[in-house]
C-alpha cells in the first residue's frame, strides 16, 4: 500500500477566482489571433488617409468602443466607432455600408416606372417620399402634366406618413432615452395611419402608390372613413402624446443643450429638414422650391433657435400640428377629376438633365436624373437626408458622455435604408 | 426659371462659365472648368447678390466619354436651383478639387462620388471608401462596370420585361462594347 503522504496543515489551495482563465480549460475553443482581430478596431490594413490615421492613434487613457451594427439604439446597421476617455467621448467614425445595394446601378438599370418600387425601400419608415422624389424629376425631364386630383391626393398621402414618420420618432427618441411609454402610443397612431394607407395603396410600409404623372389610384370609402374617424381625435391625441415627453422632467433635462448645432455648422454640413430648422434657417423645400399645390395650401415653417435635441423635437412635433392642418386643407379642397396623366406605355424622354427634391421628413429629398433618349435613366443620383444627418454626429459628440450619444444620434433621426442606399 | 439670376451669374463668374447658361423649369444650369471650381464656388457662397449657402447635392457622373462633378446649390436669393457642372475629367485619372474648404458636409459626398466613380477630390482629408469594403477595387456606378444579368448592354442574353424597339447601339466586338454613352449635348 503506497504510502499516503503527511497531511501539511496547508490544503492545497483552490486557485484564486482571476487565475479561472478560460485559455486553461480545455472545453473552451478560444483562438487567441482571431479574438485579437474580433475585438481591434485599429483597421487591418496601412490608413488610408491623414483623418484615419489620426482617428487610429490612441492617446492616453484613451480606449475604443465599437457601437453597433447590431446595436438595437443604433437604427438600423450603423456601426460608430468611439474614442473614449473615461465616460467622454473624445472623437467617432461612423462606417457605413452595411445596407449597400447599390440602388443608383439597379434604378439605372431599369426602366422608368421600375425605379419606383426600387427607390420605395430607402427610406423604409416614409417610402412615398422617396418616390415623390424620384416622379418629380422624371416629370420635370418629361414636362408632365399632373392632374390637380392626383397632386392633392400626393399631398394627403405624404402629409400622413409625415405624421406617422413623426410620431414614431419621438417614440424612438424616448425609447433610446430609456422611456418605454411613448412608443407604445407612438405604434397606435402609426398603426392606424398605415392601416389607413394600406386601404388607399395596398401596402403597409413599401406603398409603391405614386406614378409618373399621377397616382396608383382614386381615394376609397374606406380610405376616407378611416381618415375621418382618425381626424376627428388626431389633434386631441397628439397633444396627449407630446404631453407624455414635453412634461417629463428626465426627458426634457437629458434633450436640453446637448448636441448643439448652430446656424453657421448647420448650413456648413449641408443639414437639411427639421434639424436645420431647429438651428433656426427656414428652409423647407415646401416653401423654398414649391412643388405640386403647396403655394395653395396655407401652413406655418416652425423654426427654433436653440440647435439642440430638444429643439429638434419640439419642431417635429409642430411639424405634426402643421401637417394636420394641410390634411384638413387638402380634404375641403379636393377637386375632382382624373388622378393619372395619359402617358404612353414605354417612356423615353428627350436627353436632358432634371433635379426633384422634395421636402421628408428628415429633410430634403432629392433625385439628379439624367435622361439619354433611352427607357432607362442614363444616371439616377439619391439625395438623402439622413446622409448629411449623420454626417454631423462625429462633430456633435465629442465632449459628450457616453450615454448622450443615444440622445444625439436619435434626435438627429436617421434612416440606415436611406443612407447606406 | 429665374432671369435676373443668369444676369447675377453673367455678371459674377463671367469668363468662368463654359458655355451658355440654360434655364428649364426652376433649374439654372451653368458649366465650368474643373479647375475653376474653388474659386467659383467661393463666388456664389460669399457674393452679397448671390449668396448661395446650401450645398443640396454633390454628384459624380460618368457620361461614358469623361467624368463630371454636378453640384446644386440653394440660395435665398432666387426661386431656382443652381446646378453647376465641372467637366471635363479624364476618365483614366479624374481629378477635381475639394468643395470641403466651404462646405464640410460635402466630405462624404465627395468620399461617395470617390468609391462610387474613382473622382479623386484634391483637398479632402478623409477620401477613402464610405459603402464598399476597404479591399474593393472597382468602381460600380461608372458606365463600364456591367451587372452580369445586364441584359440591356449584352446583346443575346437575359430577357427584358419591355418591349425593346430599337437595335442595341453597340456592337460587341467593338473594344468599347458595352459602354453606354451619354449624347454630346
Amino acid at each position: 500500500m503506497p504510502t499516503r503522504p503527511a497531511r501539511t496543515t496547508s490544503r492545497p489551495k483552490q486557485r484564486p477566482p482571476e487565475q479561472h482563465r478560460s485559455e486553461d480549460d480545455p472545453r473552451i475553443m478560444l483562438d487567441r489571433a482571431v479574438s485579437a482581430d474580433l475585438y481591434e478596431p485599429i483597421p487591418p490594413y496601412p490608413t488610408r488617409t491623414e483623418r484615419e490615421a489620426e482617428f487610429y492613434t490612441i492617446g492616453d487613457g484613451e480606449m475604443f468602443l465599437n457601437l453597433g451594427p447590431q446595436h438595437p439604439a443604433t437604427h438600423g446597421v450603423l456601426r460608430l466607432v468611439l474614442k473614449l476617455s473615461g465616460e467622454q467621448i473624445v472623437d467617432v467614425d461612423p462606417v457605413l455600408g452595411y445596407l449597400h445595394r447599390g440602388v443608383e446601378k439597379i434604378c439605372e438599370n431599369s426602366d422608368y416606372y421600375h425605379v419606383i418600387d426600387q427607390v420605395d425601400p430607402l427610406e423604409y419608415a416614409s417610402a412615398l417620399f422617396q418616390e415623390w422624389a424620384a416622379v418629380l424629376a422624371f416629370e420635370k425631364l418629361m414636362d408632365v402634366e399632373v392632374p390637380p386630383r392626383a397632386e392633392y391626393i400626393r399631398v394627403l398621402s405624404a402629409e400622413l406618413l409625415r405624421i406617422s414618420s413623426h410620431t414614431l420618432f419621438m417614440g424612438f427618441l424616448a425609447l433610446d432615452m430609456g422611456g418605454l411609454t411613448p412608443i407604445l402610443y407612438s405604434f397606435i397612431e402609426r398603426d392606424e395611419i398605415v392601416e389607413m394607407l394600406a386601404a388607399l395603396t395596398g401596402a403597409r410600409m413599401l406603398f409603391n402608390y405614386f406614378r409618373i404623372g399621377g397616382v396608383n389610384g382614386d381615394l376609397n370609402h374606406e380610405f376616407m372613413s378611416r381618415l375621418g374617424d382618425w381626424m376627428s381625435r388626431a389633434a386631441k391625441q397628439t397633444e396627449a402624446n407630446t404631453g407624455l415627453l414635453n412634461e417629463n422632467e428626465i426627458f426634457v433635462r437629458r434633450a436640453r443643450g446637448v448636441g448643439v448645432m448652430d446656424r453657421e455648422m448647420a448650413l456648413r454640413f449641408g443639414v437639411t429638414g427639421g434639424n436645420l430648422r431647429a438651428s433656426g434657417v427656414p428652409f423647407d423645400v415646401r416653401r423654398a422650391h414649391p412643388y405640386s399645390v403647396y403655394p395653395q395650401l396655407d401652413f406655418n415653417v416652425p423654426t427654433r433657435l436653440e440647435g439642440d435635441s430638444l429643439a429638434r423635437y419640439l419642431i417635429r412635433m409642430d411639424e405634426v400640428r402643421e401637417s394636420i392642418k394641410i390634411i384638413d386643407q387638402c380634404l375641403n379642397n379636393m377637386p375632382d377629376g382624373p388622378v393619372m396623366a395619359k402617358l404612353p406605355r414605354l417612356l423615353r424622354p428627350h436627353p436632358g438633365r432634371a433635379w426633384g427634391a422634395v421636402e421628408g421628413p428628415r429633410g430634403m429629398l432629392g433625385v439628379y436624373a439624367i435622361s439619354d433618349g433611352t427607357d432607362q435613366p442614363f444616371r439616377f443620383r439619391i439625395h438623402d437626408p439622413s446622409f448629411m444627418n449623420l454626417e454631423v454626429v462625429p462633430h456633435l459628440l465629442p465632449g459628450n458622455l457616453l450615454a448622450d450619444t443615444m440622445a444625439i444620434v436619435s434626435s438627429l433621426d436617421p434612416i440606415m435604408g436611406g443612407i447606406d442606399k | 426659371m429665374d432671369r435676373t439670376l443668369k444676369r447675377r451669374l453673367e455678371a459674377r463668374l463671367g469668363a468662368q462659365i463654359q458655355g451658355p447658361i440654360r434655364q428649364r423649369h426652376d433649374q439654372t444650369e451653368i458649366r465650368i472648368q474643373p479647375g475653376d471650381v474653388p474659386d467659383v464656388l467661393r463666388t456664389l457662397h460669399d457674393s452679397v447678390d448671390l449668396r448661395f449657402e446650401l450645398l443640396a447635392d454633390l454628384a459624380g457622373v460618368d457620361t461614358g466619354n469623361e467624368m463630371q462633378v454636378v453640384y446644386h446649390l440653394w440660395s435665398e436669393t432666387s426661386p431656382d436651383w443652381l446646378r453647376i457642372i465641372a467637366e471635363p475629367l479624364s476618365r483614366e485619372d479624374p481629378r477635381c478639387p475639394s468643395a470641403t474648404f466651404l462646405w464640410t458636409g460635402a466630405e462624404w459626398l465627395e468620399r461617395e462620388a470617390y468609391d462610387m466613380f474613382g473622382i479623386v477630390f484634391e483637398g479632402n482629408r478623409d477620401l477613402r471608401r464610405i459603402f464598399m469594403p476597404p479591399d474593393y477595387t472597382s468602381f460600380p456606378l461608372r458606365k463600364d462596370f456591367l451587372l452580369p444579368d445586364d441584359a440591356a448592354r449584352s446583346p443575346g442574353e437575359g430577357v427584358r420585361n419591355v418591349e425593346r424597339p430599337f437595335a442595341p447601339a453597340v456592337v460587341a466586338d467593338d473594344p468599347a462594347a458595352g459602354v453606354r454613352r451619354a449624347p454630346a449635348s
